[in-house]
């Protein structure tokens, strides 16, 4: 039997067509809890490089413009075979499917928010010291495949909601909240990158996001704003334990 | 004259480079933290060969955070020059 290699949650199947993984295998699409997960016959999963990466991504990205409701999987997902990738996604189906309900038909844009943190505001940096504090990754701000702990979470939602609390960063928002129909705050503790933003908008919208950014951005005080986009939604699926 | 009128012609041609170059940096950092540390996982315990992804993705932090030194885009972008990339 060999291993599969996952690419995507799709909310339907996609049109038939020749449908190709990152390495020119061909995809499967295995229905398991109303969901269709798309993967390709792999024997070993493939290494992190900057290739790899953009093959992944590209499989993604042409998947997404197939079918309304796409959610990525993380690089590096490899299963020993069908039915253990059914065993694995049967239990977060619920989930799961609550998320491709909400990126149906929208897309991501990523804003990365440059400044320099007054006092208090990198006060959880004390406990998220990132980079050689957290060598297995557990507990890493950003959910690195291995459940956060409540204190994590805590900490993590404390300091996302200092930077929300940001006066550029407020005004921001409100420009923006006609077309964000989601939204994700993730706060560094590395400056000057202060944090990230990422929005979920719907498809056809990204003219407008850009133009009212655009508008936004002109008028910040001590925010930079370096946009990005549009993805497909990666920041919208389930994190680990939700 | 000529070498004058050729310089001119040049400089923007070099500035622009440096935008796009910078843009794809960007995007290219942007594509890392999205495949890399975002996106369904299925699980822990059976994600294979990735044992030097943790240490992938504590660099590119550090990259994010350089970025904004860097990337002309990321310095322009107040004055509503810079492109949204991808």
């Amino acid at each position: 039997m060999t291993p599969l290699y996952l690419y995507a949650l799709l909310g339907t199947e996609p049109p038939p067509g020749r449908w190709r993984g990152l390495d020119g295998e061909p995809l499967r699409f295995v229905r398991v809890a109303g969901l269709v997960l798309a993967a390709g016959p792999m024997s070993r999963a493939p290494g992190p490089s900057l290739s790899t990466l953009r093959r992944h991504d590209a499989v993604v990205r042409r998947l997404a413009g197939a079918v309304p409701a796409v959610l990525p999987a993380r690089f590096g997902a490899l299963v020993t075979d069908r039915a253990a990738l059914a065993e694995l996604i049967a239990p977060q189906a619920a989930t799961l499917r609550r998320a491709l309900a909400q990126v149906a038909g929208r897309e991501q844009m990523t804003l990365r928010l440059y400044g320099s943190a007054r006092r208090g505001e990198g006060e959880a940096a004390t406990f998220f010291p990132s980079g050689r504090g957290f060598p297995s990754g557990r507990g890493f701000p950003s959910g690195r495949g291995l459940p956060a702990g409540p204190g994590t979470r805590y900490l993590t939602s404390r300091s996302a909601a200092t930077l929300r609390a940001q006066p550029d960063l407020a005004r921001l928002r409100r420009t923006l909240a006609g077309l964000v129909r989601a939204e994700r705050i993730e706060p560094s503790q590395t400056p000057p990158l202060l944090g990230s933003v990422y929005h979920l908008v719907d498809r056809g919208q990204r003219r407008a996001y850009q133009r009212a950014l655009r508008r936004v951005t002109c008028q910040l005080a001590d925010l930079r704003v370096v946009p990005s986009g549009p993805w497909s939604p990666y920041a919208f699926a389930p994190e680990p334990g939700d | 004259m000529k070498r004058a009128t050729r310089m001119k012609s040049a400089r923007p041609r070099r500035r622009s480079e440096r935008r796009r170059l910078a843009a794809r940096d960007q995007s290219l950092l942007d594509l890392v933290d999205n495949v890399l540390s975002k996106g369904v996982v299925v699980s822990g315990e059976l994600l294979l060969g990735l044992a030097n992804v943790d240490l992938i993705y504590l660099r590119l932090t550090a990259l994010l955070c350089a970025a904004d030194r860097v990337s002309p885009a990321a310095r322009g972008w107040r004055g509503g020059r810079a492109a949204l990339t991808r």
